[in-house]
């Protein structure tokens, strides 16, 4: 019988980004670094009858440019980000998929809302025109699993597939998810990220919900972790990495960004939409991620925070990130990438491949939107900060009381 | 060294068969139809009028403190009820405090709060924007059942939902295995919600994939499924916890297996291949012969194009054994229960094991040349079962097998 071996390694092989800063790793990581914003007023769809109008949307994206003419016609918006980004991550890995390899790849692709856009299509063709009326061609896209499953049609992958549909933390349980099928040996390879689009009646779901900034008036803009803060800005965009089994990597002459080398899944109490009172599930998923790396903080070079510029998630992870790395004096350098890119919810691919490059190049990311810190933690502001990074830490914290953290190491 | 035995020590569920697990082990040795004509919403303007569905769904006595009983979707309230059936029947409810931060939750999907938001946006569409509760959109995400599961009992494991239509559930189950194999908790609540919706019903609609009576399973004149709704939960326990505690345990997980076709996206592969690998999958998982398995909970969808791709990946894998294996679809029953299938699938097999019967595929009259195999079809058959296999396949390609066993304490690989 296959132990499930937890001393197996996992490492990055490859990043496909489709986001508002960009589609590739080197448009992304270029304009990433540089403090570019990815946050403009929306272009798809009317606000003006709403009270927030900014977005992180995914621009000038040719999906025929990375997909076949004969799919891409039957894949919605969702999708064709999220194959584009599969394609990506493979090419830049540089793994050919075919007969010999087929049955031994697979993906686990996170997402958060899904395909609103197509959902809400059919929902209001069921009302205005009735049932007899939807396009049959239509419902495949509408489930939650289409994308990972064009994904495998378009690449011709037949290993792992599965979907994680778990609010904030969709790409980083992923990510958790695709590590764990490579522990316990079904897959040599495993393309795990997210994905989540810009729709006009979600935006207008997420405005009346006061989820997005500005909830409690002020200037709309996202200010993660700022005394000025008043909610996150809403993005777009889809993220794969490659994650691979170190020996199978080598074999074949990969070269490694990084290492996957902890993580740890928590809950917290907190009503579905609200959040938990303190951060102890934050605190909990972080020490079992360490725990499994076996490393203490001090080890930890740099942390990519899960921070939107939310009123309660921000003081939370705060409050859990001063807990665990407080004493330790100036501490890991604290960035978060939504300030650039916004919260597209299934961040978990885009921004483990930041901290994949953070600790290839020995920088982190700027914070975008942060002024007056509301901790004394070890910032990025307007412009990014160089370390000598061995070690980082992706956080996700969503609502409805889901943590989940990841620890990425230099291979060594 | 031996990886850490995974057994089952609770189970709970709501379906069309009955609001707990005693009324849905009769139904299945009854060979009871839950389908019926559905009147959760006006089916007049669809093509088809029937479905399983459950009736009598009360949040007042089936969400007991410390549930929130505020704004609860339909879904919700299901998965509450199975999941403090699934405790109950565990010795877990109430929930003690000293296992909280060593249980986690895994659960399969389908539509969560969709019926909710369906009447939302239709208020949003006949007010032209002006008048639809959007608070009531609270709960259309199907991770929020795990939350509010997470919340009431104040546990701080891992959590998480996953959504691959048809599979949801039985991959849910899977994973939920693989986090008390590598430590992660001692204690995992899992299984698989679905409730029924417009657009559910709409879409399959769309793709022709409803029988206007009655699903048949491997009939020859079968002519589409029959949707349907349920939420089954399983309480998994790593068997040294489960010992410490004297938990009765119900079976063990002994294995599953996930795969893809990659071959189209609604219809299976005809040759079964993803079918195939994901049952042998499962049989690696667990280091067993096919030649073990006594009992198939077959996903038998009465698609045409499922049910032959399925008996044809079982005829592959089991070679000469598949003809004496019973097999049978609880589907004729339950209705395709989506995203819950697979949870309901190893909920019944338990039982089944426990039991000690065969449930049967009713409606299963006219012989499929092109479906071979014993589906069980005169009614439940009583017989001693020590393995059984769980089918579920899903739009997307995606295919999971689960593989179950009766417990016992040398396991069975040695005995």
């Amino acid at each position: 019988m296959d132990e499930i071996n937890r001393d197996t390694r996992i490492v990055m092989t490859g990043m496909g980004m489709v986001t508002p800063l960009g589609i590739g790793k080197e448009q992304f990581s270029a304009r990433l670094f540089r403090g570019d914003s990815g946050i403009r007023e929306i272009a798809a769809f009317d606000t003006s009858r709403l009270a927030s109008h900014l977005g992180a949307e995914v621009r000038d994206f040719e999906p025929l440019d990375f997909i076949s003419a004969k799919n891409v016609r039957r894949m919605d918006r969702l999708s064709q980000l999220a194959v584009t980004s599969a394609r990506l991550a493979v090419e830049d890995a540089q793994m050919v998929i075919g007969p010999d390899n087929r049955d031994r790849v697979g993906i686990i692709l996170g997402t958060a809302y899904g395909p609103t856009d197509l959902k809400v299509c059919c929902t209001r063709i069921l009302f205005e025109q009735g049932p007899a009326r939807i396009n049959p061609s239509l419902v495949p896209n509408s489930v939650l699993n289409a994308p990972a499953g064009h994904a495998s049609l378009e690449l011709g992958f037949r290993g792992v597939n599965t979907t994680v549909n778990h609010q904030a933390t969709s790409g980083e349980s992923a990510l958790v998810y695709a590590a764990m099928e490579l522990q316990r040996g079904t897959a040599d390879v495993v393309l795990a990220g997210g994905a989540d689009i810009l729709s006009d009646f979600y935006f207008e779901s997420l405005v009346r919900f006061r989820a997005v900034s500005p909830t409690d008036g002020g200037a709309e803009g996202v200010r993660p972790f700022d005394m000025n803060r008043n909610g996150p800005v809403a993005g777009e965009g889809c993220g794969m990495v490659c994650l691979e089994r170190l020996e199978h990597a080598l074999k074949r002459g990969a070269v490694p960004y990084c290492e996957v080398t902890g993580w740890g899944m928590s809950s917290a109490p907190s009503k579905p939409t609200g959040w938990p009172q303190d951060g102890q599930g934050v605190i909990l998923a972080m020490k079992k991620a360490l725990k499994m790396a076996c490393l203490s903080p001090s080890d930890i070079g740099t942390i990519q925070a899960a921070g939107n510029g939310g009123t309660n998630p921000d003081a939370i992870e705060a409050e859990a990130l001063q807990d665990v790395f407080g004493i330790n004096s100036p501490g890991p350098i604290v960035s978060s990438v939504k300030g650039a890119l916004g919260e597209c919810f299934s961040s978990g691919g885009i921004r483990g491949a930041a901290l994949a490059l953070s600790i290839q190049e020995g920088k982190a990311p700027p914070t975008l939107g942060l002024v007056n810190p509301i901790a004394p933690l070890n910032f990025t502001t307007g412009r990014f900060k160089e370390a000598n990074i061995r070690h980082g830490l992706l956080n996700a914290v969503s609502h409805g009381g889901t943590n989940v953290s990841i620890i990425m190491s230099r291979v060594e | 060294m031996q990886r850490e035995r995974v057994v089952i020590t609770g189970l709970g569920t709501v379906n069309a068969l009955g609001k707990n697990t005693g009324d849905f082990a009769r139904g299945l040795r009854n060979g009871i139809c839950g389908i019926g004509p559905l009147t959760l919403f006006d089916t007049s303007p669809y093509r088809t009028h029937t479905g399983a569905e459950i009736k009598g769904l009360d949040p007042r006595r089936m969400v007991p403190p410390p549930f929130s009983r505020k704004r609860l979707s339909r879904a919700d309230v299901m998965g509450i009820a199975a999941a403090v059936e699934a405790l109950q029947d565990a010795g877990l409810f109430p929930f003690p405090e000293s296992l909280t931060e060593d249980t986690g939750i895994i659960l399969g999907v389908g539509s969560g709060g969709k019926l909710e938001a369906e009447s939302v946006y239709r208020d949003y569409l006949e007010s032209g924007g002006r008048r639809a509760r959007f608070s009531r959109l609270a709960n259309l995400c199907p991770a929020t059942s795990a939350d509010q599961i997470t919340t009431a009992l104040k546990i701080m494991g891992p959590k998480t939902t996953f959504m691959t239509a048809c599979s949801s559930g039985a991959t849910a189950v899977g994973f939920a295995r693989d986090l008390i194999v590598q430590g992660d908790a001692s204690i995992m609540i899992t299984g698989g919600v679905e409730p029924l919706s417009r657009t559910t019903f709409a879409t399959f609609n769309a793709l022709q994939a409803v029988d206007p009576e009655y699903c048949k399973p491997f009939d020859l004149k079968r002519q589409g499924l029959s949707l349907g709704e349920a939420a089954a939960f399983l309480i998994l326990e790593s068997l040294t916890h489960a010992l410490k505690r004297k938990a009765r345990i119900y079976g063990e997980i002994l294995g599953y297996g996930v795969t893809c076709d990659a071959h189209h996206m609604t219809a299976p592969d005809p040759e079964g291949s993803g079918a195939v690998r994901s049952i042998r999958a499962a049989l690696q998982d667990a280091d067993l012969l096919p030649t073990v398995v006594d009992y198939i909970c077959a996903h038998g969808t009465a698609t045409p194009a499922n049910d032959a791709m399925e008996a044809k990946a079982i005829r592959e894998v089991f070679e000469k054994d598949a003809t004496r294996i019973p097999v049978s679809s609880i589907k004729s029953m339950t209705g395709h229960t989506l995203g819950a299938s697979g949870a309901l699938a190893a909920v019944a097999s338990l039982i089944a094991i426990r039991d000690g019967f065969i449930p049967p595929t009713i409606h299963h009259e006219a012989p499929d040349p092109g479906c071979d195999l014993d589906f069980v079809s005169t009614g439940a058959r009583p017989a001693v079962l020590n393995v059984v296999l769980a089918n579920a396949f899903a739009f997307g390609g995606n295919n999971t097998s689960l593989l179950l066993g009766r417990y016992m304490e040398k396991g069975l690989r040695h005995g």
